[in-house]
């Protein structure tokens, strides 16, 4: 006698608070099957679990849509891939070969990206800390220098000294934009005069010229007024050193902070809902630069996008190792991946999806990783059926800065996969190991 | 008489505890092992019997019989 199809034995109490008219979220599952294509469950049987997948072909998709939206209103527009959103190199080529240049905060992105081969003309060099012997390097292989501070001016007039030249540079401003709390740690303040100045300190010294303004005026930035305050700004004191110092600024750099489809914790509405869209960053952005420009020539514009362009493309494959049911009645899962990780899991609510429908009702759950530590916690309430050892979940979006800042802590970093435009799944980076992690200690 | 007893069982997999004033949501199979329970069958008892009629490992069910005890603990229906 054949026997009867199994489902895990479920009770939940009905709460008649639960009926709305949005549904009920006993039987509503999120359920992914596939990425471009590839099973998820393929795709951890051949390359392990947990594991990053990335889309090359949703990469090229958000690339071309935020570019055509800018290119489309202003033909000399520059995208400067943000290496710190993702520096896998895979991940990297696919934006230089899209067309970005480079935006690196260190001297190790910034080797990383000559190491690429990205020409130090193609590579935007930013951030609070460049130490001496780098920044020189960095100079004499022309990159684009954007100074942050009045010690970073010192070293720079020393470098032009030593190498007898005059260096082009560009200036980081923060500045009053609406949004609080406001970014005043890098760069020099517009409002109080701070960037003028040093402005000034520049030509002083004769060893130095402007050619650029740049601001980066915060992250995951909800409206896109903002950005039209910061481009009025910016256009202003670019009108204000042409007339002072007689000299062509070249080019703004509006910086990156660009939204991408991810659910900030504390916000209940749909990302489609407050998200700007290409366009309304665009329109605010070229809008105030045809309005304001009284030079002959406008300025080339570099944005620095970096989770709007990789957020949504990135997924973490994860699988169920077990379950324990807590004594508040909660059921805990015990996952492959936590918390390590997915650094941006304090910010976010993730897309959590199942690799199929499985019977049963949804019952309060908790994900918690493999970590022996409390705090090793994905989702803290999440509404799931009875899962099995070995289900895949796709945690998404988390292509931006999950992966550069995934921690080899108490696990091995895991590997990462790229699923190309043929559809066709490689490794990137393959799974860490004992020698990767023994690796320089003595 | 055990709290489990209490509960009444319709066709529709629902089950209300009068006292308690509360309404559960079950499945086919939880409804047997409540019907099993009434019967006072432990908890090997149980599982084996469901082993023979279900296609399902026996430490699997094991583990998820073992979690519907759990949850019936945490609604105040076993002790």
């Amino acid at each position: 006698m054949s026997k009867l199809t199994y489902e895990k034995p479920t009770i939940n109490k009905i709460d008649f608070v639960m009926a709305s008219k949005y549904g009920s979220p006993i039987h509503t599952q999120k359920i992914r099957t596939e990425i471009d294509g590839i099973s998820v469950n393929e795709l951890t049987e051949k390359f392990g679990s947990p594991i990053f997948v990335f889309s090359e072909k949703k990469m090229e998709e958000l690339y071309n849509n935020l570019y055509s939206a800018f290119s489309s209103r202003y033909s000399d527009v520059q995208f400067g891939w943000s290496y710190k959103t993702n520096y896998l190199n895979e991940i990297c080529k696919v934006f230089h070969r899209l067309g970005s240049c480079a935006e690196v905060v260190s001297e190790f992105e910034y080797q990383k990206a000559r190491a690429l081969g990205i020409e130090g003309k193609d590579i935007i060099f930013n951030g609070p800390y460049k130490p001496y012997a780098d920044l020189k390097i960095a100079v004499q292989e022309g990159a684009k220098i954007h100074v942050d501070n009045l010690f970073e001016l010192d070293d720079l007039e020393k470098i032009a000294t030593e190498l007898d030249i005059v260096i082009s540079l560009a200036i980081r401003i923060n500045m009053d934009i609406g949004v609080y709390p406001q970014w005043s740690r890098f760069g020099f303040n517009y409002e109080n005069g701070d960037a003028y100045e040093a402005i000034e300190r520049m030509y002083a010294s004769k060893k130095m010229k402007l050619v650029g303004i740049h601001s980066h005026i915060g992250t995951f930035m909800l409206d896109a007024n903002a950005y039209r305050n910061a481009t009025t700004k910016i256009m202003q004191l670019k009108e204000q050193v042409e007339r002072d110092f007689k000299s062509e600024i070249a080019y703004i750099d509006l910086g990156g902070g660009f939204a991408s489809k991810s659910n900030l914790k504390g916000i209940y509405q749909s990302t489609d809902v407050v998200i700007p869209t290409p366009d309304d960053y665009a329109e605010a952005i070229t809008n105030v630069i045809y309005d304001l420009n009284k030079s002959e020539k406008l300025p080339k514009l570099y944005l620095e996008t970096g989770r709007a362009l990789i957020d949504e493309a990135g997924y973490l494959l994860t699988t169920v190792h077990g379950y324990k049911r807590f004594p508040d009645g909660k059921k805990g899962y015990i996952l492959d991946a936590g918390v390590n990780l997915l650094y941006t899991s304090t910010w976010y609510n993730f897309n959590i999806e199942t690799d199929r429908h499985y019977e049963g009702e949804n019952e309060p759950s908790l994900l918690n990783g493999p970590l022996c530590m409390n705090i090793d916690i994905i989702e803290e309430n999440i509404a799931l059926p009875p899962l099995n050892r070995g289900t895949v979940l796709s945690i998404s979006p988390v292509g931006a800065y999950n992966y550069t800042q995934a921690m080899q802590f108490i696990r091995y970093k895991p590997a990462a996969v790229l699923i190309d435009r043929d559809g066709k799944a490689r490794y990137i980076k393959e799974v860490d190991d004992l020698s990767t992690v023994n690796y320089k200690e003595i | 008489m055990q709290v489990i007893s209490q509960l009444v069982l319709d066709e529709n997999n629902i089950a209300f505890h009068p006292m308690m004033g509360n309404s559960y949501q079950l499945n086919n199979i939880s409804k047997e092992i409540i019907l099993l329970l009434r019967d006072n069958k432990s908890k090997y008892e149980v599982v084996e019997l469901l082993k023979e009629r279900y296609d399902v490992s026996y430490n699997e069910l094991f583990i998820d019989v073992s979690d519907l005890y759990s949850k019936l603990r945490v609604y105040g229906l076993m002790v």
